[in-house]
């Protein structure tokens, strides 16, 4: 699955309110459930905190992806957050995180869960795109510029 | 078999789409006599760019390696499971690797003179046209390329064959 088939401007929140790592999982965690994505929101953030906590998800260049493979959802699901203040979500650099791609995955879609993950790891690859996420004011804004549209 | 076509090649990566292709790979090699060869994919490319961006931890790459592994097998059953129901007998096969060249290679070994591919979803960015693995493996085999539509048609030609 593409990642443009899940960018929606419901699924993104710009900016993030959190000042927190815990605090921004439940803020995008709460995205999706508003978006009508989630129901078994205690579930979901448990599995991403199981996760968190054999290693951070938070990379290098203010990009963060937590991901987690978790029953509550049917098919892959995704949360995206803008904080141009930057989170402290203890990023392997040690520098505060800005871009949150939250990925969660029913186990049995493996294929697809690596597939969009890849995705991330090559967009966020550009700095001057990454820039452009940053800058973007709206959800609107930024599910433009990850979907490309023409 | 001397028909313009002699071993069809269908790529079944466990989507819908790709079962589709499936049926319809089935029905050609039942009427025309060709050879059918299916082939499932392990996206280990996708893996390691995961470990190297530091997304994907060590112990997370060995288990869904696994779970690949296992998709592997469910969806290649499947498929054996809808040639054999009509009486078609099916090679298929199993690689790792990055899915576009693996699938070239494939074709190129048992010489297919037609790949077959599930319906790719509407091109709506650069990106789907440059990483897109089936997409890719389109363009690159030597043979060439049916992609299969129209689900409800395919499923009654497939439900009309003779077992």
């Amino acid at each position: 699955m593409a990642l443009v088939d899940l960018v929606k401007p419901e699924i993104i929140k710009v900016p993030l309110e959190s000042k927190s790592k815990q605090a921004v999982i439940r803020e995008l965690l709460q995205v999706l459930v508003d978006a009508g994505k989630l129901n078994d929101f205690d579930a979901a953030y448990d599995a991403l905190l199981a996760r968190e906590a054999k290693g951070s998800t938070g990379l290098e260049a203010g990009i963060a992806v937590p991901h987690a493979k978790t029953d509550t959802v049917s098919s892959l699901t995704l949360a995206i957050g803008i904080a141009p203040e930057g989170i402290d979500f203890r990023a392997l650099d040690g520098n505060p995180s800005n871009l949150f791609f939250l990925m969660l995955a029913p186990p049995n879609q493996s294929g697809p869960h690596i597939e969009a993950l890849s995705e991330i790891a090559r967009i966020t690859q550009s700095k001057t795109f990454c820039k452009m996420l940053l800058r973007a004011q709206s959800p609107e804004e930024v599910a433009e510029l990850l979907t490309e549209e023409d | 078999m001397e028909g313009p076509i002699r071993r069809i090649l269908v790529y079944v990566d466990g989507t819908e789409e790709a079962i589709t292709a499936a049926q319809y790979a089935v029905c050609l090699s039942k009427t025309t006599g060709a050879d059918l060869y299916g082939l499932y994919v392990i996206n280990t490319r996708a893996l390691n760019d995961l470990v190297k961006a530091r997304i994907f931890l060590d112990s997370e790459e060995e288990e869904y390696h696994h779970d690949l592994e296992s998709d592997a097998e469910r969806y290649l059953k499947h498929v054996d499971k809808l040639s054999s129901r009509k009486g078609v007998s099916a090679t298929l096969e199993k690689r790792s690797g990055t899915v576009h060249q693996e699938i070239k290679k494939y074709a190129e070994e048992i010489d297919a003179d037609l790949l077959l591919i599930g319906e790719l979803s509407h091109v709506r960015s650069r990106r789907d046209e440059f990483y897109h693995e089936t997409e890719r493996a389109m363009r690159l085999v030597h043979c060439s390329v049916l992609m299969v539509k129209d689900e409800e048609r395919v499923w009654d030609l497939y439900d009309a064959l003779p077992e």
